[in-house]
């Protein structure tokens, strides 16, 4: 994107809480909370988008991952006492330990089998979270999450109350994430990625251990759900089991592959639409399904690789992959 | 360019491509009936593209394309396949999973006729090698076993007009042999053939005529001798 | 001690034997071609060779140390390049990016430093980009260096391929039908290319089914015939010995 263009999003993506205000004073809290879940979702994709897009590994694991740091944090927070910024990190050292773990056989299998696999570590989450009780308090949920609280303990503090200010907060993840990513996915980590993807044998010709690279965004892929997962339960203040079921993978294959798997752009873009559609359609309650699951299909339709490459068509292209 | 109504098969200027990428920029060439033409070119040159645009598995962006005074450019493959253009691509295509005889079978699969068996049987009797071999699978034959039965299975069609993309890939000298053998025999046959080949010595000593391309476009043209004499030919195409 | 040493290889499929117990040596900075029918076990020796494939008996030595059964990634950091005969690239990068993964072998550069791009890592890109750039017009690929590698026609990519096995400025390189696919003229310098590498020094196992090329460059050959070594000589020889030529050279 040109300078100018870059910078108008990035003041109007900042701005978004005045601009809502003034907009759509009445449905402030809402839009609002939408945003914020956007955000979310675009971090949980990219995080997703590393593994699927990068190393094209289909793993349906991710709501694992994103439930265990989502709990870790919860317990952490409501349980041990952890300030904030402890419980996120420790959300994602614990989805990240769980990765590394299942990763090491999980990626000894075949396409599908490994699918399948990941399938499995996500429903048996699912299941733990819903029946371990002690621990997670099953149905009942854990609630009384406190609110975000940036700074060190015993100085001072900024307990992040508002909702733009959560919002503004679940920015700087995303940022963050976006940053991550980028680094990740870029130079000879990025060439590494991809050449597992694209030509495994001839990877491993070119000095590549595909098993270590396939590991290594597995397992960062893992630590930035659990950490998203722990933002988000600090802003919801509640976390049930229902969070993390298979669905939540459903959701973030269409956000990645019909935004455009493996792009930045695509996927950021997938999110949006894919987070903020159904939300805007709910101005028509009784067809709202119907009508999203008829833009899917025409998205799949007439893009099959994702909407980036509609942009992509429409603008100079530059160096493939 | 030799346009006349005898022409079995005629390219008029085609532009042809993959997506953003345009491989062929106005190729002209015709063929005509009985003839072993070849197709020489450095790598890049658009030679099995241009194969691939007569298929039709490539799309045409503008010229023509003629099979027996019609109109085939931008037809699917198997409409082209019916008209009589049999193809054999660059490298292994069969079915590896299945046996010689399956493979066969498959390669008739359009057919309805009863001759089906019959020409099955003749095609085994007329490659011993794939007699030998009829119940073997096909992944396990060596690489110029697989490429002859790839054009017996072509041949079951029945095609008037054979295309061949690099026969002698990989083969070692004495399947090369073979393999031309073949070629030469199918044609004695009745079956005109046109091939790309990068052993374009061996090729061009075989063919009638022969074509050069080079960037999408016609470079040179003439018969197999003319084009192996030529010394520009010779320096650019041939290695000297 | 040879560079390149295999003892009794042995690799078994399904109802046949396709390397049956070979020795081949390849001493340091020879350049030597495996010539035989199809099917007669090359292929199948170098992914043995290379990591590629389980061996049922027999070892590999490289340098003196026992590599047998290593893991691809292995064999090449420790200096030894392979091409493949089904031509491999990488289809969704460039030819240029296909080349600077090569270069994976070097140090990974700090996380932070990634992140922040620095000048360090900015310089070491730049010389790698250099460097393919080099090869690629050394193959005549110079003018495609962007495009996708899955847009090149098949003998441009059996041109990058061979390319990329230069990039990391390996020891021993094993190359497999290098010159099938290939026009004759880039043939030509093909060979002009192996045999700087030879004059440099590298050590080079040639996969060939061009006589051309393996009797103009070959300081020694060795022949196989259904999985088991059945002559080993100078070209001159070679050419004149009666089984090879019946199993391979046809008329």
């Amino acid at each position: 994107m040109r300078r100018a263009a870059a910078c108008a999003l990035a003041a109007v993506v900042v701005s978004a809480p005045w601009l809502v205000a003034v907009v759509v004073p009445r449905q402030q809290r809402y839009v609002l909370h939408v945003l914020i879940f956007t955000a979310f979702f675009a971090a949980l994709a990219l995080s997703y988008d590393l593994v699927v897009g990068h190393v094209g590994s289909l793993s349906l694991a991710h709501p694992a991952f994103f439930g265990v740091g989502a709990y870790t944090a919860a317990i952490l927070a409501t349980r041990a006492g952890w300030p904030f910024l402890a419980d996120v990190v420790g959300a994602a050292l614990a989805a990240a330990a769980v990765a590394a773990l299942v990763g090491v056989p999980l990626f000894r299998l075949t396409e599908h089998a490994f699918a399948v696999g990941t399938l499995g570590l996500a429903v048996v989450a699912s299941i733990v979270a819903n029946n371990w009780v002690d621990v997670t308090r099953g149905p009942l949920c854990i609630t009384g999450i406190p609110k975000p609280v940036l700074g060190l303990s015993g100085g001072p503090a900024l307990v992040i109350t508002t909702l733009p200010g959560q919002y503004w907060l679940a920015l700087v993840a995303l940022g963050a994430v976006v940053l991550l990513y980028r680094g990740l996915t870029t130079f000879r980590l990025g060439r590494a990625f991809h050449a597992v993807r694209d030509n495994e044998p001839l990877a491993g010709a070119a000095g590549i251990n595909a098993l270590k690279y396939r590991l290594l965004a597995f397992t960062i892929a893992a630590a930035l759900a659990g950490g998203v997962g722990a933002m988000y339960v600090h802003y919801l203040s509640v976390m049930c089991p229902e969070e993390m079921t298979i669905g939540l993978t459903v959701n973030l294959l269409v956000i990645v592959f019909l935004g455009g798997v493996g792009t930045l752009r695509g996927v950021l873009i997938g999110a949006v639409l894919f987070t903020a559609l159904p939300e805007v359609l709910r101005l028509a309650p009784t067809w709202r399904l119907v009508i999203y699951g008829a833009l899917l299909l025409l998205v799949v339709v007439r893009s099959p690789e994702g909407i980036e490459r509609l942009l992509r068509r429409t603008t100079p292209s530059r160096v493939a992959g | 360019m030799a346009a006349d109504g005898g022409a079995l098969l005629e390219l008029r200027g085609v532009v042809a491509g993959y997506d953003e990428v345009e491989v062929l920029r106005g190729v002209s060439l015709a063929i005509r009936t009985g003839e072993i033409v070849c197709i020489i070119g450095a790598n890049g040159a658009g030679k099995s593209t241009l194969l691939r645009t007569v298929f039709g598995i490539v799309p045409a962006r503008t010229g023509a394309i003629r099979f027996a005074g019609e109109e085939i450019a931008n037809r699917p493959p198997t409409d082209v396949l019916k008209r009589g253009v049999g193809y054999v691509p660059q490298g292994r295509c069969n079915f590896p999973a299945m046996s010689v005889e399956e493979n066969l079978e498959m390669g008739a699969y359009l057919r309805r006729d009863a001759q089906v068996r019959r020409d099955i049987a003749a095609s085994l009797e007329r490659f011993p090698m794939l007699a030998a071999k009829r119940r073997d699978l096909a992944g396990t034959l060596s690489g110029g076993q697989q490429q002859i039965l790839e054009m017996a299975i072509a041949l079951l069609l029945r095609p008037r007009l054979l295309m061949v993309d690099e026969p002698s890939l990989g083969l070692d000298p004495r399947m090369v042999e073979i393999v031309f053998d073949t070629l030469l025999a199918i044609n004695r046959d009745g079956t005109t053939i046109l091939m790309v080949e990068q052993n374009a010595k061996k090729a061009l000593s075989v063919s009638h005529r022969g074509f050069v391309l080079e960037l999408g476009r016609n470079r040179f043209e003439g018969t197999g001798r003319e084009l192996l004499d030529n010394p520009d030919v010779r320096h650019h195409y041939l290695g000297g | 001690m040879p560079l390149l040493e295999i003892r009794g290889l042995i690799k078994r499929f399904i109802g046949v034997t396709a390397v049956d117990r070979v020795d081949l040596a390849v001493e340091r900075g020879e350049l030597v071609s495996l010539i035989g029918p199809n099917g007669s076990g090359k292929t199948t020796l170098f992914n043995c060779v290379t990591g590629y494939l389980a061996t049922d008996g027999g070892r590999v030595l490289f340098g003196g140390r026992d590599v047998t059964n290593a893991p691809s990634h292995s064999v090449a950091r420790l200096g030894i390049a392979r091409t493949f005969q089904q031509v491999s690239v990488f289809p969704r990068l460039s030819a240029l990016d296909n080349l600077l993964v090569f270069l994976q072998q070097h140090q990974e550069e700090s996380f932070l430093a990634r992140l922040l791009r620095s000048r360090r890592l900015r310089r070491l890109e730049t010389e790698a980009v250099e460097r393919a750039r080099r090869l690629l017009d050394l193959v005549g690929l110079g003018d495609r260096a962007t495009a996708a590698a899955g847009s090149l026609s098949f003998g441009q990519r059996k041109l990058l391929a061979f390319a990329a096995a230069l990039m990391p400025d390996p020891e021993l390189l094993l190359l497999d039908e290098p010159a099938a696919a290939v026009n004759p003229t880039m043939i030509n310098q093909m060979k002009q290319h192996i045999l700087a590498l030879h004059r440099q020094g590298k050590t080079v196992l040639l996969v060939e089914h061009n006589m051309d090329v393996v009797m103009d460059i070959s300081q020694r050959i060795v022949v196989l015939d259904h999985g088991e070594k059945i002559a080993e000589g100078p070209p001159d020889v070679i050419r004149r010995d009666a089984r090879v030529v019946e199993a391979y050279f046809g008329r």
